[in-house]
């Protein structure tokens, strides 16, 4: 008689490939757990993809998650990572042809789902600069909230993202070249923002623990970009902590 | 809130959230995937912790598969535990299945041959869950859509070999063990009065579907009369337990589910007349 872990094996391998054998009654009622799992797995794939299935439409996002499953199976029983690996599928799957945006329009819906899931800092208020000397702002580090994501795209997804939002989108011309910004949590709620690539940067800088004065450098910006980007960090509640 | 009462509770479903929190029903307690509430934050999170404040709470997990010959997911189990220490659940429950093998998960309840082997070692997995978690588990009882050649035993057998090897306690799944009955040919009635009185600290009811000659545990509907039926017959056995009534797809507005967990208690009461 097989061991338990033979028989759980043949009965996965029997769940990937119909023509497998395993030693159940009924043998086609095997076929409720083949689709059962390619559903779960597909429709996770949906929720956490909503945009790159509305752009590509439900039968070429079966053909798609069929194939990504083949290639990165699930790897947990919480079903939150099942699109972790999606991006760098399609990146692989599309790369030359015209659609390559999309695995880059992934990647933001899955730091969107980061966003979502990210602790929450109670967030410092523009207030707290008031209290500290000017000479000292410019060694001061901002310390994000852990749900901002940064991303950089050759292509414009972040249009593509926001004019999937409303009920008709308009097709988001693809010449409109590269775009960046960031996802974030407001009051629990993952959010979008596209961002200008200096503002990106100096947002990058604080995130690797540079001084204000040193971001500022880095990512170029004017008094004037400062401000606002400042302005916007408080504003979108986004500051968790500040310090030398 | 406390311990969870003789009473029936919900599913917490991210459908309901808002209006659990306006609605305040008077409901038993709630049951939440624990898998859903794994997070460090986000909107889930903030809405149990909220709901929680008015419930007292079942952690219902349905992602171990302690039955997996692999082994017990260590960070999984991790996880569990940290959503314990955030949550403070008063019952903590898993499944009588298994769901990987061979690296791969099905994010399924995969059902166990019943033999000696099988309950050994689904036994030593809830153990050692259960000295992790620093809590005894309620092991459920799943549907099934296939039996095996290889099992000796019957069902409830090779449940009452778990809770004896184990210490763990049942939550019995009446609407499974109906499911099965009608796939496999499972004797209902030699279930219920299989498995010891003391055994069962939950029970379950639900709706399922029909899928040609299969009844599949879909958790998408009202609850048929023959498994009210038959939770009738559990209470009588097992006595007064927390009830809880889930629904999962095609989730209907607060108020019906509420009205099902209502139709529970009634049950509760006329079996034992001492329901909320």
């Amino acid at each position: 008689m097989a061991s338990l872990r033979e028989l759980q094996r043949s009965f996965a391998a029997a769940l990937r490939d119909p023509a497998v054998a395993c030693a159940v009654l009924p043998p086609a009622n095997l076929a409720v757990y083949r689709n059962n799992a390619s559903i779960t797995f597909r429709e996770t794939l949906e929720r956490t993809f909503p945009v790159v299935h509305r752009r590509v439409g439900e039968d070429y996002f079966r053909q798609l998650a069929a194939h990504y499953r083949q290639r990165f199976p699930s790897r947990h029983g919480d079903l939150h990572w099942v699109g972790r690996d999606f991006a760098t599928f399609l990146h692989e799957h599309l790369a030359g042809t015209d659609y390559a945006w999309l695995a880059d329009l992934a990647q933001l819906e899955w730091l969107r789902t980061e966003s979502a899931v990210a602790a929450e800092l109670r967030p410092i208020g523009a207030e707290a600069l008031a209290s500290i000397a000017p000479e000292a702002l410019e060694r001061l580090k901002f310390g994000l909230q852990p749900s901002v994501r940064l991303f950089s795209s050759p292509f414009p997804v972040f249009s593509v993202w926001e004019a999937n939002q409303a009920e008709i989108a308009p097709p988001v011309d693809q010449s409109m070249g590269p775009e960046a910004g960031m996802t974030l949590q407001r009051r629990g709620f993952p959010e979008v923002r596209k961002l200008d690539a200096a503002a990106v940067s100096f947002l990058s800088s604080l995130q690797s623990g540079f001084t204000l004065g040193d971001a500022v450098s880095s990512a170029g910006l004017d008094g004037q970009a400062l401000t606002r980007l400042l302005a916007m960090l408080f504003a979108e509640e986004l500051v968790g902590s500040l310090g030398e | 809130m406390g311990p969870i009462p003789a009473s029936a509770g919900i599913g917490l479903r991210s459908a309901h959230h808002d209006a659990l929190l306006a609605e305040r029903p008077a409901i038993g307690f709630i049951e939440a995937h624990t898998e859903n509430y794994f997070h460090d934050g986000g909107a889930a999170m903030r809405a149990l912790l909220r709901a929680r404040a008015n419930y007292p709470l079942s952690l219902h997990g349905v992602g171990l598969g302690l039955g997996s010959a692999e082994g017990v997911d260590r960070d999984h189990l991790a996880r569990v535990k940290r959503a314990m220490r955030r949550f403070e659940p008063a019952l903590v429950s898993e499944h009588a299945c298994w769901g990987h093998a061979g690296g791969e998960h099905f994010n399924d309840l995969l059902p166990l041959p019943y033999t000696d082997e099988a309950a050994r070692l689904l036994a030593r997995h809830v153990s050692e869950a259960q000295d992790f978690l620093g809590t005894q588990l309620l092991i459920e009882n799943v549907s099934a859509y296939v039996s095996f050649e290889h099992s000796t035993l019957t069902e409830w057998e090779f449940l009452v070999a778990v809770v004896g090897e184990s210490g763990c306690a049942l939550l019995l799944d009446v609407n499974n063990v109906y499911v099965n009955a009608q796939n496999l040919g499972l004797d209902a009635e030699a279930f219920i009065t299989g498995l010891p009185p003391a055994s069962v600290r939950e029970i379950h009811v639900a709706g399922h579907a029909r899928n040609g000659a299969v009844l599949i545990d879909s958790h998408g509907s009202k609850v048929c009369e023959p498994v009210w039926e038959l939770y009738r017959r559990a209470i009588a056995r097992f006595g007064a337990l927390p009830t809880l009534v889930e629904w999962d797809n095609d989730i209907p507005p607060l108020g019906e589910l509420v009205a099902e967990a209502q139709r529970a208690d009634r049950i509760l009461e006329e079996v034992h007349g001492l329901a909320a």
